[in-house]
């Protein structure tokens, strides 16, 4: 059986980030389209949102669990 | 911290960072995806299995094969992009290519280099963020202002402050530039010109020999073919020829195609892991993570605000074709000479300290998968002479940096990103026979996109990115080989 770790799960996480940005260009009624603060949702998700939120899910799962040995 | 920037160094070649800006000005929100994406790919690498092989294993020669042909079309890559900065600012393109292979060679040759990657990383990131500065003051707007200007422009014209207007350049048209309205271009050095008008139903092409200084005038709906006019210029505030319609378009972006989004994806990603992680990764402690993750969210938000600020200050970026060494270049903006110059200086430079970042970590990977000899191939100097001469060479022919490096990681991923995925080390010979299965079929299709142009679907999609269907390949050969092997004993079948 394969083990889960938390890096993986760290990993497809980041994914799915990258993975929402098309789906939110294709939401109804031009969602994606809608200016908040001078920026559509869209540029507002890729170019501020995703990456903060994947810099978050890096330092916080994407470490290893145990503590590599020294060189 | 060294791990991170060594991760951030092999991933970030100026070819792939540069790239971002083009991307996000040529295809907006498709392309501010893929940057967003270039920037994620390191980290989701970072999440992958990457187990090392058993210390008493025999050393795999596969890995280290395919990884230094990746590594030779990314300085390919690289090189080709110093010699089209180089002709961009007026220079011999082999000025540019000698001068960048040189730094790289020397830097390489040197045992201590290594060390310096942290250095170098600061010094471009200093000296890219110098330009962008100046350009948001002169700009007087700050980055959402500048989408808003952007995205609120009822049409993309030339100023009169525009080389094209001033001076006029070689446009290097790959396709059909179209034109929107009515245009009288001239060509100040005279020349050939090459055109196309639709006439009734159909189009008849076109050809002018012009004596310097002459003009032609273009309807709407003509177009310019590639043509071998040295240089030619345009009337001030008039529509960019192959510029979007609109702001609001270009913010908009395209309908999304689903497959080629999931064939850049599955290069960028595997790519990733085949040059960061596979045989001997670098250990990820939340330094590593800080590293990678907040250097990629810093070339990132460089690439949309060097975009947004050079669409806003030359909006005559969208003529014939969008090219990653355009963005090397300062936007045509009303600065003092001495500054301008200075800039433009810092931008090259920061070019620069990035490639002799990215070329020592790349030679201090491959080393990394030399257990047995201690990393002597990182420090081959013939070897790595060789292959700075070779790229070098190849790189005097005008080539798609990008296309360039997309095969570079198309290949890394389809030859080693499964290896890397696994939790567990396969038994001998699975990962080599995966690995082998998908570069092939990755060169198969590549050669076939050269033959057949890539269409739509997904039939198209894997002629654009072969990586889509030959690292689905190697997976299943790796989970067959593994299925198959931990049932019975294996004997050694290691390349």
């Amino acid at each position: 059986m394969l083990a889960v770790t938390t890096r993986a799960k760290a990993a497809v996480l980041l994914v799915l980030l990258l993975v929402a940005f098309p789906v939110i260009a294709v939401l109804p009624n031009q969602v994606a389209a809608i200016r908040v603060a001078g920026l559509s949702l869209l540029w507002w998700y890729g170019g501020v949102i995703a990456p903060v939120l994947a810099g978050l899910i890096a330092v916080a799962w994407l470490p290893d669990a145990t503590r590599p040995r020294a060189r | 911290m060294m791990s991170g920037a060594r991760v951030l160094a092999v991933w970030f070649a100026p070819a792939l960072w540069l790239s971002m800006p083009a991307l996000i000005v040529e295809r907006g929100p498709d392309g501010l995806w893929i940057a967003l994406a270039l920037a994620l790919a390191p980290l989701i690498a970072l999440g992958a299995g990457s187990p090392r092989p058993a210390s008493d294993e025999a050393e795999p020669v596969f890995p280290v094969i395919v990884l230094l042909v990746a590594i030779g079309v990314l300085l390919w890559a690289n090189l080709t992009l110093a010699g089209d900065v180089a002709a961009w600012l007026g220079a011999p393109r082999w000025q540019g290519v000698a001068v960048t292979a040189a730094g790289g060679c020397l830097l390489t040759a040197w045992r201590g280099g290594a060390p310096l990657v942290p250095a170098l990383l600061l010094a471009a990131a200093l000296a890219l963020s110098a330009p962008l500065a100046e350009v948001a003051r002169a700009a007087g707007v700050g980055p959402i202002g500048a989408w808003a200007r952007v995205a609120g422009q009822t049409a993309f014209r030339f100023p009169s402050t525009s080389p094209w207007v001033t001076d006029g350049r070689d446009p290097r048209l790959r396709g059909l530039l179209v034109f929107e309205e009515e245009q009288r271009i001239i060509a100040p050095d005279g020349g050939r010109l090459l055109a196309r008008t639709p006439e009734g139903g159909g189009v008849t092409d076109v050809e002018w020999m012009l004596t310097p200084g002459q003009s032609v005038t273009l309807r709407a709906g003509d177009g310019l073919r590639p043509n071998p006019v040295p240089r030619l210029r345009f009337e001030p505030d008039k529509r960019v020829p192959g510029a979007p319609a609109s702001g609001i378009d270009w913010a908009a972006g395209a309908p999304a195609d689903w497959p080629r989004r999931a064939g850049v994806l599955v290069t960028l990603v595997f790519g990733a892991l085949g040059l960061c992680r596979a045989g001997a990764p670098w250990p990820t402690t939340r330094a590593t993570a800080a590293v990678a993750a907040g250097g990629g969210l810093l070339v990132l938000a460089w690439a949309q605000g060097w975009a947004l600020y050079s669409i806003l200050a030359s909006p005559d970026l969208f003529l014939g074709g969008i090219t990653p060494e355009r963005f090397l270049a300062l936007p045509a903006m009303r600065v003092d000479e001495p500054v301008r110059a200075a800039l433009e200086g810092l931008l090259l430079a920061g070019g620069m300290a990035g490639f002799l970042a990215s070329s020592t970590a790349l030679r201090e990977r491959l080393g990394a998968l030399d257990r047995t000899g201690g990393g002597e191939i990182g420090r081959d100097l013939g070897l790595w002479a060789g292959v700075f001469t070779i790229a070098a060479l190849a790189s005097l022919w005008p080539l798609d940096a990008w296309s360039l490096t997309l095969c570079a990681l198309g290949a890394a991923g389809s030859g080693l990103g499964t290896t890397a995925l696994g939790s567990t080390a396969a038994p001998p010979g699975v990962d080599t026979v995966a690995g082998l299965t998908g570069l092939a079929l990755f060169g198969i299709l590549t050669a076939a996109a050269q033959v057949l142009a890539p269409g739509d679907g997904l039939l198209g999609a894997m002629l654009a990115y072969p990586a889509l269907a030959a690292v689905p390949a190697a997976c299943l050969v790796s989970v067959l080989g593994r299925a198959t092997t931990s049932h019975r004993p294996v004997r050694s079948i290691r390349a």
